[in-house]
This record gives structure tokens, sequence and C-alpha cells, in this order.
């Protein structure tokens, strides 16, 4: 029940409350999480995602296991999405998952996002989540460059 | 037998990769709005920000926490010879240049390498010319590097 004068403010305030979850943030933070450490203590491999597919590209050497876990990732998804329907696509309103601006600003973000981490050797699951849980100072800082540049970047742009 | 093709190399893959595709999913990082929400610190002030992404990355790195102290204690992984450690270890201009790059990237659409894989499950539209993109990024990115790292031993 809101009143017509307050209708911006009762707005806002129904966004936050849809949209902070913090109990399935740390039940799926914590499934990345086992899902890093199983695959650092069985393989002895890094699961980070900007490596275990950038690395299909020429020299690759160790091709089977990375599509494997890629395609097992995308299975994943699709498995969780048809055991508990309507939590991650669109969020708990149910709507459809969309990608923000248009083909040319995708496309840009994409270039962006490839070059940087593979120039940086990492992404928010190598450095953010194995790199920071092994106390790289590399890690660390391609973190806090990362975050920053990402938050300015939102402000800047303004896309949300 | 320990082989990167081996039976139980793979079931590790394809278990460590399901239940990352899941997480990513449970915790809704597959949106890239809610990410953005996160991004979005000008939304403080006015309560309109979403720290969800805060709570995933800490519970994220509080389990894989727990196997670096058991690996700590490891020769070897059970299904491979060695823990293939990364092996830079200074800081230089290529992970910070990159890491700039990257954030500017995921700023712009929210999107980091993780979910653009696991979107796949949902096809939104225009995902194909994100991975299309990010493909050639990282292929670039591999002779720009070299051309970095030539740069900073001449210099």
């Amino acid at each position: 029940m809101r009143t017509k004068g307050a209708r911006g403010v009762g707005r806002k305030t129904e966004i936050i409350v849809e949209a902070f979850s913090p109990v399935t943030a740390l039940i799926g933070g914590a499934m990345i999480g086992l899902a890093s450490a199983l695959l650092w203590l069985g393989n002895g491999r890094i699961a980070g995602i900007s490596g275990i597919f950038g690395q299909l590209l020429p020299p690759a050497n160790t091709v089977t296991w990375r599509l494997v876990f890629l395609g097992a990732m995308i299975a994943g998804g699709l498995g969780a999405a048809f055991l508990i329907p309507g939590l991650g696509v669109g969020g708990p309103s149910g709507e459809p998952v969309q990608l923000v601006g248009n083909p040319l600003w995708i496309a840009i973000s994409g270039l962006l996002v490839g070059l940087g981490t593979k120039i940086g050797n990492g992404c928010t699951s190598g450095h953010g989540v194995c790199g920071l849980a092994r106390f790289s100072l590399r890690s660390l800082i391609a973190v806090i460059v990362f975050f920053g540049v990402a938050t300015v970047t939102v402000a800047v742009t303004g896309v949300v | 037998m320990k082989s990167a093709v081996s039976l139980p190399y793979l079931a590790v893959a394809t278990l460590s990769g399901t239940l990352f595709g899941s997480g990513l999913y449970v915790s809704q990082m597959i949106d890239p709005l809610k990410v953005l929400r996160f991004l979005n610190f000008g939304a403080i002030p006015s309560g309109g920000w979403d720290p969800s992404l805060a709570f995933v990355i800490v519970a994220a790195i509080g389990v894989m926490y727990i196997a670096v102290r058991i690996r700590n204690k490891q020769n070897a992984p059970l299904f491979d010879f060695k823990f293939h450690e990364p092996v830079a270890k200074q800081l230089d201009a290529p992970l910070v240049i990159g890491a700039t790059l990257f954030g500017i990237g995921w700023g712009m659409s929210g999107i980091c390498p993780g979910p653009a894989i696991t979107l796949i499950a949902f096809m939104p539209e225009n995902l194909m010319i994100f991975l299309s993109a990010l493909f050639v990024g990282s292929f670039a990115g591999t002779y720009v590097q070299d051309w970095l790292t030539a740069k900073e031993v001449a210099a």
C-alpha cells in the first residue's frame, strides 16, 4: 500500500527488498568455493574460468578437461534452473535474463573482458576466489584494480 | 594412473564444473543486472545498492581457503602429479593493465567469464556477440601479453 505522493520512494524500497538475497548468495558462493576446492585438491588446477576458457586457444595441450568443465558449467546452470526455477534468471521477479546495452556495447564489453583477463592472467574466479584464498599478492592487486575500475565504469556509464 | 584424460580426472572436472555453474545460478550471479546493482556504489546513499555479490565471494573464498590449508599438507593433488601453481609472482604492468581493461568491460555489461559460459544454458539475446568478442579478445590478448612482456624485458 502506498500513497500516490510517495510512489517513487515506495518503489525503490520494493526493489531493495526484492534484490538483496544474502541466503542464496551465501549458498551459491559456497557451491562455487566447493567447486574450486574440488578442482584444486583433485586435479591441482585453479578454477579460473578465463584461464580454463582462454587456454582452449593455441597453444592448447589440455583441451579435453577444459571442454568437459565448461560443458558441465552450462549443464549445472541448466540443472539448477530446472530444480529451482525462477531463482537466478531475472531474479525473483522471474523475468527472463537480459543483457544490458546494444550489440556494439556488448561486443566492446566482451572484447575488453577477454583481452583484460588474458593480459592480467585471471578474472573474478581465478584472482577473486582462488587467488585471495591463496593469499596471492598479485591477485589482491588485480581484484582491487578490477573491482575499483568496474564500480567507476558503472558510475560513469550509468547503465543501472 | 595419473593423466589429464583419466576417468577420475575428468569426473572431478565434471563435478566441479557442474557445482560451479549451479552455484552461479543459485547466487544469481548469472544475472548481469544483479551484478551491476552490486557494482553501483552510487546507489548506497539512496539505499538502492544490492550487496549480495559480496556474500557470494566471501562464502566462496571461505570454502576455498579450507582447500588451500589441506593442500599445504599434500605433495600432489589426487589425480595429477603436481599442483599447477600460477608461476608469476611479480607485480607488473600487464597485471594492472589487464585488470583495468577487464574492470571496464565488466562494468559495462556486468558479465565476467564464468557467467558468460553458464548463460549459454539460457541463451539471452546477444549472448553470442559477447562470447565471440570474449574469444577474440582472449586470443588477441596472448599477443598483447607477449608484446608487453617483451617490452618490459627490453626496458
